[in-house]
């Protein structure tokens, strides 16, 4: 395979890629799906966000955030249903059962480790340490720029831990599972080791107050963006949010087989942060996976960082094995 | 105990009347190739065909399954397909429940744990929530009407509520009755569209 030059790298030498916004397909079908595939995205930000600019306090809880989350979940499935970006991506029962399984571990057990060693915890002990307060500076801000620096934060966090995750070996362990997924679906955002769900899931927001209506605003951003990460459906994408977020597109790129591709689009949200940093490449793939798409078992996934640990450990410490050296043979 | 009264749980068997005139070969043949593919090994002999199946992709039609046997015998002269397919994602959803339970039972015992601690930390809590400052609206917000934010008061005793708020069991239990669900829907499903793939195999076109 040839591959395509971007900047200085050369993408899809090992699989087949699709670089260039201009060579990805566009949504097939009558004019009202192809105006519903087209305005749907935008279209459900800004409501979500008018909805929790003006919602009354008595509304604007995290209860309701969470109601409209499986709401919105549940809808997207359906939409995956009506208009698949891949045939091949379909979700079957078995992966929509082992989908919920991660997403069940995140809302019980990682929750309740959470409560003891997350960021939360973690932020407060340092807090407690050094005696600061939380830092005030924000909440006199207009709510929309406090959301956008409460998501902005954890986003670039986000990016520089995947980053890392993706360039040194001990962190890419515990994320080269999430990696194994062969293709796209909603909940494929919580598939992985639950020790790399930890990792990425901490953040330095904690050390910031914000109005409570900003982190909630804040959290519409980001289901209304980045859930759009793992999906299986064909959304005729506005460049300015292409140029802006981070899409589907960007992220099968992302997992697709081919390396140097996996190497791009770090970023959750803000595909933007991908451009300044130079790692950005616009472009989608459909073959997705390691090892050449060899799916992995839940029990491989939860063992696979120690046990590949374990192996790169004593095969650096291992005692150098004596090889005898046959003797020349004696000159006639 | 007879293993075969709840292996039902992990094996899906049945059986499919064949075309009166198709031999065991032919059938076998156009089966052929739902094996062939990546991480699946079969062996065919006298009418049978045993399959195993080993980190089978998820587009695998049979990535459901981890083995199984298919035989051909013949039943007042026509040939039947009799199948007896094993599961381990199945077993592993109707053990689930189970599982999501047992952390529902850790969430309670670590409430319990956490009881004495959390009466000491709301002390504090409303002490440091007394101090709080109010917070004003930005004049952009209030001009384009958004609420104002609660007082610091009542948010202060609802933080100190919060704090004092024990881990909640109820998403675990949520997913335990998920899972009992899914398996309900998975092995009635799976059942049909096994059927269906081996009916569309052996006697479609």
């Amino acid at each position: 395979m040839d591959g395509v030059r971007v900047g200085n790298r050369l993408i899809g030498a090992d699989a087949p890629v699709t670089v260039g916004w201009e060579n990805i397909p566009r949504v097939q079908g009558g004019p009202v799906k192809q105006f519903v595939f087209t305005w749907f995205q935008p279209t459900v930000l800004f409501a979500l966000i008018a909805f929790w600019y003006y919602a009354p306090n008595s509304i604007a809880k995290a209860s309701t955030a969470i109601g409209i989350a499986v709401g919105f979940k549940v809808l997207l499935l359906a939409l995956e249903w009506v208009n698949p970006r891949y045939e091949s991506w379909r979700l079957t029962w078995k992966e929509l059962a082992t989908d919920l399984f991660y997403v069940g571990l995140g809302f019980t057990v990682l929750r309740l480790v959470d409560g003891f060693i997350g960021d939360d915890v973690m932020i407060k002990a340092i807090q407690g340490y050094f005696d600061w307060d939380k830092f005030s500076w924000f909440t006199g801000l207009p709510l929309l720029v406090q959301a956008f620096v409460i998501s902005f934060i954890f986003d670039f966090g986000q990016y520089w831990m995947h980053r890392g995750m993706h360039n040194w070996y001990p962190l890419w362990l515990t994320h080269s599972v999430h990696h194994y997924i062969t293709q796209l679906n909603i909940n494929k955002g919580a598939v992985g080791n639950p020790v790399e769900l930890f990792l990425i899931g901490l953040g330095i927001g904690g050390f910031f107050d914000f109005l409570p209506r900003a982190a909630l605003l804040a959290g519409a951003i980001g289901l209304s963006v980045s859930t759009y990460q793992h999906i299986n459906v064909r959304f005729n994408t506005p460049r300015w949010w292409r140029f802006v977020f981070n899409t589907t597109e960007h992220h099968s790129l992302h997992h697709s087989q081919d390396y140097e591709a996996t190497r791009s689009n770090y970023a959750g949200t803000y595909i933007f942060i991908d451009r300044i940093f130079g790692t950005c490449v616009d472009g989608e793939a459909e073959l997705l996976g390691m090892e050449g798409g060899r799916r992995m078992s839940i029990r491989e996934q939860m063992t696979y960082p120690f046990t590949e640990a374990w192996k790169s450990i004593r095969k650096r410490f291992a005692r150098p094995v004596a090889v005898p050296v046959p003797r020349a043979a004696p000159p006639a | 105990m007879n293993l075969r009264l709840i292996d039902w749980i992990w094996h899906v068997r049945g059986s499919l009347a064949l075309a009166p005139e198709q031999s065991k070969d032919e059938a076998f043949d156009r089966l052929e190739p739902l094996f062939h593919q990546g991480g699946t090994s079969h062996e065919r002999a006298n009418g049978l065909l045993r399959f195993s199946k080993k980190d089978q992709a998820a587009q695998d039609k049979m990535s459901i399954f981890d083995g199984g046997v298919l035989q051909i015998e013949h039943e007042a002269a026509r040939p039947v397909l009799r199948y007896d397919l094993t599961s381990r994602a199945l077993l592993a959803c109707f053990l689930a429940p189970l599982l999501f339970l047992g952390f529902a039972q850790l969430t309670i015992a670590v409430g319990k744990f956490q009881t004495e601690p959390a009466e000491s930390r709301s002390e504090s809590g409303k002490a440091s929530a007394k101090e709080e400052a109010p917070r004003p609206l930005n004049p952009i917000d209030k001009a384009l009407g958004a609420p104002e934010p609660e007082k610091p008061d009542k948010d202060g005793k609802d933080g100190a509520k919060k704090k004092d708020r024990k881990p909640s069991p109820t998403a675990a239990y949520v997913f335990a009755g998920i899972f009992a669900t899914l398996y309900v829907v998975g092995r009635v499903l799976e059942d049909r569209l096994i059927k269906g793939l081996f009916r569309k195999k052996l006697l479609g076109a």
